[in-house]
């Protein structure tokens, strides 16, 4: 008996237009896995991630977070459900320090644990959540870089503050779309090994797009394969792989 | 305590200590007027919480100025036995809520661009419902508004002349410090994310929909509060207060003195103070001076005053280090 799925989606249908992107996807997530979803440019992976994560509403379909029906909660419902999410460029607050982005999202979990009035005036932030941002920031290696503005910080500080900023919300299942992406590949390894230390220290269920294959396979304990709007595979990593189907449309020449 | 409100408090007390000071030096008129700048300072600080604090546009503050200056008129004159600070409760919480009534229509329909046209044109209704409405003096206004008494059982206070004015000093001052409060707290700061990024707010877990209300919501308390207190100011309410060209006149004071700082709306307003005064007696001439110099800042120095000045106490100090 396995345990009941973190996310499912169930006959997931999303067009724009007259152009659909995604047919009818199935996708069931278990608890503690690493999902991730690959699939050539167009394949309708950010759609999926947009569908799931409440951005945009889905067309057809149902899903639904630990059991609970999601389908028509707007994101910060979602979020507030526990799905944490980071976008494929980092989306910060760019004239703020990283400091105060991280205060922000802080305070945010704060009030939404406490109910809003309480907080409404407070002046400077409370001790605790001082302790709480400083705790995140030394975690994703962000000490350094908390006093400058988040506009002017490097890519990669960029991208480990807008995932401190998803895990300050205490998420159970956390969506990163491309987040080795623009990346060297000194930084992609170091990256995967901060991805994997965090995901087994919050014990944190993981929604991954990616198109570096040693990403890939550095992090996945389950592949989905997306390729036009449909899933041609989802298994095991090695199993997908060797997989006939997605060696032609996807991993192709090798 | 916190350095940055312990600073703040003691700029607010020097400005305020300024203001307080005309009546010793100036004559009556230029004491009326400084009145009228000490609120308008309230008025542009509470446009400017939307705009720079919530990157919200609003083209119809009046509607605000309006509903609390109405609220005082009717009360004064038609129950005066309801306590002043009572009354000036009432007043700034008409504006609350027509600020809730509108916006919880409005940013649900719209943003951006559309969200303020929409201001402008809810304004603009204000302003008809006002002239067409026997209980509030239609096109004539309500005159003969008192100035008002304050106390508890028999220790009683006239606010009269400069005691009004003292009052508006002090009841302004202490308005601006909430406002700054407000702007700095955790409230504050989310809407100052909304405001850079709101998507990500909302990734967040942020309503971001009920947070914008919220500041529409406190920032027409606090025009409508500027608005009551300055009923009894000028004994007059005409339907001139709810008309759009009076919206335009924080956003005035807010370029002219600068958006980006929180005190720059309130330099905006004492300059525009100035040059009203200075060219009083120069009939249509002072319109243009002031859409010119307006022109000239916005154009040349988009900081507006205040962020030209920080900017040259900046380059001093490097000059001098």
């Amino acid at each position: 008996m396995t345990d009941a799925p973190i996310l499912e989606a169930k006959a997931l249908c999303k067009s724009y237009g007259l152009v659909q992107v995604l047919h009818d996807v199935e996708l069931s997530i278990a608890p503690g896995e690493s999902r991730v979803v690959i699939g050539p440019n167009g394949a309708g992976k950010t759609t999926l991630f947009k569908c799931l994560s409440g951005e945009v509403p889905s067309d057809k379909g149902v899903i639904s977070l630990e059991g609970r029906e999601i389908t028509g909660l707007r994101g910060w419902r979602r979020v507030q459900m526990g799905i944490g999410r980071t976008f494929q460029v980092a989306r910060i607050f760019p004239e703020m320090t990283a400091r105060e982005n991280m205060t922000v999202a802080v305070e945010m979990r704060d009030r939404l644990a406490r109910g809003t009035a309480r907080r409404l005036f407070s002046l400077a932030p409370a001790a605790e959540l001082r302790a709480e941002v400083d705790e995140l920031m030394s975690e994703l290696d962000l000490a350094a870089a908390a006093d400058r503005p988040a506009r002017i910080l490097a890519h990669g500080d960029k991208k480990r503050l807008e995932l401190a900023m998803s895990l300050a919300l205490r998420p159970t299942l956390v969506m990163l779309d491309e987040p080795t992406a623009g990346m060297s590949p000194a930084d992609r390894a170091d990256a995967v090994a901060m991805i994997a230390r965090l995901r087994d220290t919050h014990g944190l269920t993981l929604l991954l797009t990616e198109h570096d294959m040693e990403v890939v396979f550095g992090l996945a304990t389950r592949l989905t394969v997306l390729h036009q709007g449909r899933i041609i595979a989802d298994g095991a990593p090695a199993d997908v792989r060797a997989d006939p189907n997605v060696r032609e449309v996807y991993l192709g020449h090798d | 305590m916190n350095r940055d409100l312990a600073k703040t408090m003691a700029l607010a007390g020097l400005g305020g200590a300024a203001f307080l000071c005309v009546p010793l030096v100036a004559n009556s008129g230029v004491v009326f007027l400084a009145g009228l700048v000490a609120i308008n300072i309230v008025f542009a600080l509470s446009w400017n919480l939307l705009f720079a604090g919530a990157g919200l546009l609003s083209f119809g503050h009046s509607m605000f100025l309006a509903a609390g200056a109405y609220t005082m008129a009717k009360f004064s004159l038609s129950a005066p036995e309801v306590p002043f600070l009572l009354t000036l409760v009432l007043a700034a919480l008409s504006g609350g809520v027509l600020a809730w009534v509108f916006g919880f229509v409005a940013l649900r329909r719209a943003s951006g661009t559309y969200f303020a046209i929409l201001t402008l044109a809810f304004s603009a209704l204000v302003h008809i419902v006002i002239t067409k409405t026997d209980a509030l003096g239609r096109a004539d206004g309500l005159v003969g508004i008192r100035r008002p008494e304050i106390g508890v059982g028999s220790l009683r206070l006239s606010l009269d002349g400069d005691m009004y004015y003292v009052f508006i000093v002090l009841s302004m001052t202490l308005a601006a410090l909430a406002l700054w409060c407000f702007t700095h707290s955790p409230t504050g700061r989310l809407l100052q994310a909304i405001k850079q990024d709101r998507l990500r707010t909302s990734f967040l877990g942020a309503n971001v929909r009920r947070w914008q209300l919220l500041a529409f919501c406190v920032s027409g308390v606090f025009a409508a509060l500027a608005g009551a207190v300055m009923a009894p100011w000028s004994q007059i309410v005409s339907p001139e207060i709810a008309h759009w060209s009076m919206s335009t006149m924080p956003i005035l004071y807010a370029l002219l003195g600068g958006t980006s700082r929180f005190w720059g709306p309130a330099l905006g307003a004492i300059l525009f103070g100035m040059l009203d005064y200075g060219t009083r007696n120069m009939l249509g001439l002072a319109d243009m001076t002031s859409g010119i110099l307006l022109l000239v800042v916005v154009l040349a120095v988009p900081g507006g005053i205040l962020g030209l000045l920080l900017r040259v106490g900046r380059t001093r100090e490097e000059a001098k280090g």
